[in-house]
């Protein structure tokens, strides 16, 4: 129960970050996304089922804060984050490049399923015209990963101490 | 085997999960404005919005903040180019009033040269004595411009003094205010004459002087005439006092230069009568 209600709280904070100081700052088109890394992290660390649950309440999270349907990118990182826990037994775990590569692959995973539910339902715009943007996206979040990444591991092995 | 039920369990989550989103999806697009949040969704907002709009707060007050920051180096940047473009027109600016004293003074030197009878030539000063309160300077004009010992020199203000030493191409001019110079004066209104003389200190001492001379402060001295080197009625001064001793057959003055004797930038000089 500690557990959900700390990354519950992670998740509020990192989301209200996001839409209230995040947003101001674009690069290219891009803002940085830290939930994304956040649930790539959980996936990584702990499996692909609490990183698509994690994933999954970002995007929700995501999708209430920022005025879109509900469930757009709640589907885009449940899949990212359970693609994510493909890893968790990884021999390349410790090397501190996977989660940015992790980050940046999951990025463009989330970007290329945003369009493809943006056709869907008549949403999304082209996706020549977001390739600039997605990859200013996808490096922007890798580069943020490996920190965040330290801290859900830190907060997993304490976590574990006080079980 | 474990493989396997792990392997099961990760696409039952994976499925459960899928299909709850695409049923939440499809309860958003039902509505006109494809959003349903439902009341766990208002309430969330309900908690949320007024932290986020208190965050928004914070980032407006540091973007206005980095605003100023910014603001105040490009204002620094444009200071500094100000202050140049100032300094560069101060500079042409002090030249251009340079230039239009000179050209002043040169008008008035023009105007004497058409009120006077004499030749004349303008001169500049070029050297002064510094040694001794200014009482001779050298003037860039010579014989070859016609000008000999004892020419007089003037301004449009007053007497200068005269020349004492000529080369081809410049001249030495002795100051009325030299302890070596003497000339013969007259009171201008009531005609009474006397001789100034340099006292080397920048005045000059008005001596024999009628006692019955209705000399008195404020008074004009020019030149008499006699002595043969300065035309009559030149201005060579003003009486700033007059000394008369009990006894004396005489009195004396001090007279105070009509001639800025220690700003003299150009100068004319009388040429002798052909």
């Amino acid at each position: 129960m500690s557990r959900v209600l700390i990354y519950g709280g992670l998740l509020v904070v990192a989301g209200l970050v996001q839409v209230a100081w995040l947003a101001r700052v674009e690069i290219s088109g891009a803002i940085l996304d830290p939930l994304l890394p956040i649930a790539v992290a959980v996936g990584i660390l702990r499996g692909a089922e609490y990183g698509g649950a994690v994933g999954l309440a970002a995007g929700l999270l995501q999708d209430l804060l920022g005025g879109g349907p509900l469930g757009v990118n709640g589907l885009t990182k449940m899949v990212v984050g359970f693609a994510s826990g493909l890893f968790e037994r990884s021999i390349y775990i410790e090397n501190p490049l996977l989660p940015a590569v992790a980050t940046f692959a999951g990025t463009l995973l989330s970007e290329f399923l945003l369009l493809a539910v943006g056709q869907v339902t008549g949403l999304s715009g082209s996706a020549v015209a977001s390739a600039p943007r997605v990859l200013t996206q996808a490096v922007m979040n890798g580069a943020l990963a490996p920190m965040l990444f330290r801290g859900i591991k830190g907060l997993e092995v304490r976590l574990a101490r006080t079980r | 085997m474990t493989e396997l039920l792990l392997a099961r369990r990760r696409a039952a989550v994976f499925l459960g999960l899928f299909l709850f989103i695409v049923v939440l999806l499809t309860t958003q697009f039902r509505t006109s404005d494809q959003r349903a949040i439902g009341p766990l969704g208002t309430l969330l907002l309900t908690a949320l919005l007024p932290v986020e709009a208190g965050m928004v707060r914070v980032a407006e007050s540091v973007e206005s903040l980095w605003e100023q920051f910014t603001e105040i180096g490009r204002l620094r940047v444009e200071n500094a180019r100000l202050r140049a473009q100032v300094d560069v027109l101060s500079r042409d600016a002090a030249a251009l009033r340079e230039q239009a004293a000179s050209a002043g003074r040169l008008e008035r030197l023009l105007a004497l040269t058409e009120q006077i009878t004499y030749r004349s030539v303008a001169g500049r000063v070029i050297t002064r004595d510094p040694s001794r309160w200014f009482t001779t300077l050298t003037v860039n004009r010579g014989g070859r411009d016609g000008v000999a010992r004892n020419s007089p020199v003037v301004t449009p203000d007053g007497v200068v003094g005269r020349v004492i030493e000529v080369t081809p191409t410049a001249s030495r001019v002795l100051l009325v205010a030299d302890s070596r110079s003497a000339l013969g004066v007259l009171i201008q209104g009531s005609r009474d004459a006397g001789v100034v003389e340099g006292r080397g200190s920048g005045s000059l001492h008005l001596k024999y002087l009628s006692r019955a001379a209705a000399a008195k402060r404020g008074d004009v001295v020019v030149t008499s005439g006699l002595g043969g080197i300065f035309p009559r009625g030149l201005v060579v001064g003003r009486i700033t006092s007059v000394t008369r001793e009990e006894g004396a057959l005489l009195q004396e003055a001090e007279v105070e230069p009509a001639a800025a004797l220690d700003r003299l930038e150009e100068v004319l000089i009388l040429l002798p009568r052909r």
